[in-house]
């Protein structure tokens, strides 16, 4: 659904992104880590002919952006942080007025969406009595009305309160899961990125650092969390007997190939060394994320 | 499709507050003139000078002589403020409040975008002149009878028509007043496309208005008088001078019509250029 292909931007000679590549296939739920000033929402503007490419090529649904916006976006509905609207004007109108630079829509389509969206009932008072739930719900519903195959959310959570955030979540899986939307969203919010996206695209100062997908994150057996009455001492004693290869934090180690947590248990008890606990570490995003930005001298 | 999307545009914009600021400060500056030309020496002044030029007053004191009188000034001054306020609006103050992007998250083109917004603008440029024109023969309606035509801009006009006559030459100075306010909506346009303030764009907007119309009156720029856009303005006027100067009216307009469509062609291209941001 998104391609893009060593794209480059550069605002005024300073580079926001650079030779930035990735794929995103039907039915994903993608998502662009990274700070604040990263190139995610640069990013996100050059996938709706927002932003025009310094280099490189951005194909959306299959379209050049750049030489085909029209087609491209046809079925693409759109999120961005802060929701705004004519506020002087209804919700029912906003989405009137948004449509009509998609295509003809029907009433029938904008009643149905502002329905789905939960927005039955309000949809004729002015916008400026919405709360900031139901803006999001009202972008929501604009975003919804051309029907998209293509969702592309720029820091969705942003702004909203814990429940706001929750409410937010919960209606990203059930787009995906009753409308089988394929779904880019950007976020500097690990936790959110970690409980949405399937697959992940780190960026750093505009490149991308690394891509990987969640599961394989949380997979990921490396690394092994060790308590016992001295971890130092433990460490040295498993490192001498070849049973790892690494440690990190005061509690966790890293196995040598061919052993297991049963055998640093056996090894640290025929020892004296008290064992108050030996399990695999299951890593979240956040340690991933930590562990890719973290400067290479911090790193263990 | 097109229809739908300047009848949604025309929507925001008449949707907003201020856009009423012109129609509202019009009628003030209105009833405040009626009632000083009807209350103070200003009447008699006029009727010294018709008198001194053979005519008799009474004839010509009317509706439509006083709704001239109340246009000339507030076509000068108040009308590039309000039509530059609203042109100046028209891209900058949805760039400002993010609208803009979430427009352009969809398929339409920059260019077409910008077409629907521009025709609004001059939808409204000309409900404003029609606006100020219907409420200046309404209200001078209240305080004067239906007679004969005077109007007087020195250097520009001085006639006598018959009322049948002067409601004819109104309406064509309605017209051409109505490109003025397309112009000015244009030009503020034009530089609501680049990537500024809206009030930046209103501003440079009306310098580029003021600064024509300050070099227009210095003697030196006489011979090149027809540079300024100022000075084409002033066909609205000319249009009472008995005959009308119908080629010299129409080289104007030309004129007028050929500088609205250059301020939205540098409109568009700068706007098609830019990268659109939150």
């Amino acid at each position: 659904m998104i391609e893009l292909r060593n794209v480059i931007k550069k605002f005024a000679g300073r580079i926001a992104v650079d030779d930035l590549s990735f794929t995103v296939p039907r039915g994903e739920i993608f998502g662009l880590l990274g700070h604040n000033g990263a190139g995610k929402s640069t990013a996100i503007g050059m996938m709706l002919g927002q932003v025009w490419p310094t280099g490189g090529e951005v194909k959306v649904c299959g379209h050049d952006v750049q030489s085909n916006r029209r087609a491209a976006l046809m079925q693409v509905g759109a999120i961005f942080e802060t929701p705004v609207f004519y506020d002087y004007l209804s919700g029912w109108r906003n989405l009137e007025i948004l449509s009509t630079y998609t295509a003809p829509t029907s009433k029938a389509r904008i009643r149905e969406v502002i329905e789905w969206v939960g927005l039955t009932g309000r949809e004729q008072s002015k916008v400026r009595t919405y709360s900031h739930g139901m803006r999001s719900r009202l972008a929501l519903a604009q975003a919804l009305l051309p029907k998209p195959e293509l969702l592309i959310l720029d820091e969705p959570g942003d702004g909203l309160d814990p429940e706001g955030i929750h409410e937010m979540r919960q209606t990203i899986l059930r787009l995906q899961r009753e409308l089988g939307l394929t779904i880019l969203l950007s976020s500097h919010l690990l936790n959110e990125v970690e409980q949405l996206c399937t697959r992940i695209a780190v960026l750093q100062k505009g490149n991308k650092v690394f891509e990987v997908n969640v599961a394989d994150v949380k997979a990921a057996r490396g690394r092994v969390a060790l308590k016992t009455n001295n971890f130092t001492a433990a460490a040295k004693l498993l490192r001498e007997r070849g049973l790892i290869i690494a440690m990190a934090e005061e509690r966790f180690i890293t196995l040598a190939d061919g052993h297991s947590t049963a055998d640093v248990t056996q090894a640290l008890v025929s020892a004296g060394i008290a064992v108050e606990g030996v399990w695999q570490h299951e890593q979240t995003v956040e340690d991933f994320y930590m562990s890719l930005i973290r400067p290479p001298a911090a790193k263990n | 499709m097109f229809l739908a999307q300047l009848k949604n545009e025309l929507w925001k914009l008449f949707g907003k507050k201020r856009t009423y600021i012109g129609f509202g400060a019009f009628l003030l500056a209105q009833t405040a003139m009626l009632c000083a030309f009807k209350y103070t020496k200003w009447q008699s002044d006029f009727e010294k000078l018709l008198n001194g030029n053979g005519y008799l007053a009474s004839e010509f004191i009317s509706v439509l002589t006083v709704s001239v009188v109340m246009l000339i000034p507030q076509i000068m001054l108040l009308m590039p403020l309000y039509a530059t306020l609203v042109g100046g609006d028209l891209v900058a103050k949805e760039a400002e409040d993010g609208t803009l992007r979430m427009i352009l998250s969809r398929p339409i083109s920059r260019v077409r975008l910008l077409f629907v917004k521009w025709s609004a603008g001059i939808i409204f440029a000309i409900a404003l002149v029609l606006a100020l024109g219907l409420t200046a023969m309404s209200f001078a309606s209240l305080l004067f009878p239906w007679k004969g035509m005077f109007v007087f801009a020195p250097g520009q006009a001085f006639s006598v028509l018959t009322a049948h006559e002067g409601l004819v030459r109104f309406i064509f100075s309605l017209l051409f007043m109505a490109v003025n306010a397309s112009v000015m909506v244009s030009v503020a346009f034009m530089f609501s496309c680049f990537n500024m303030k809206p009030a930046a764009a209103t501003i440079l907007a009306l310098s580029f208005l003021f600064l024509s119309m300050v070099m227009e009156n210095i003697p030196f720029f006489d011979r090149y008088e027809s540079w300024f856009i100022t000075h084409h303005f002033k066909c609205w006027l000319l249009i009472f001078r008995d005959p009308a100067p119908w080629s010299q009216i129409c080289q104007s307009e030309i004129i007028l019509f050929a500088v609205s469509a250059t301020a939205f062609v540098i409109g568009a291209l700068a706007f098609q250029v830019r990268d659109i941001k939150c």
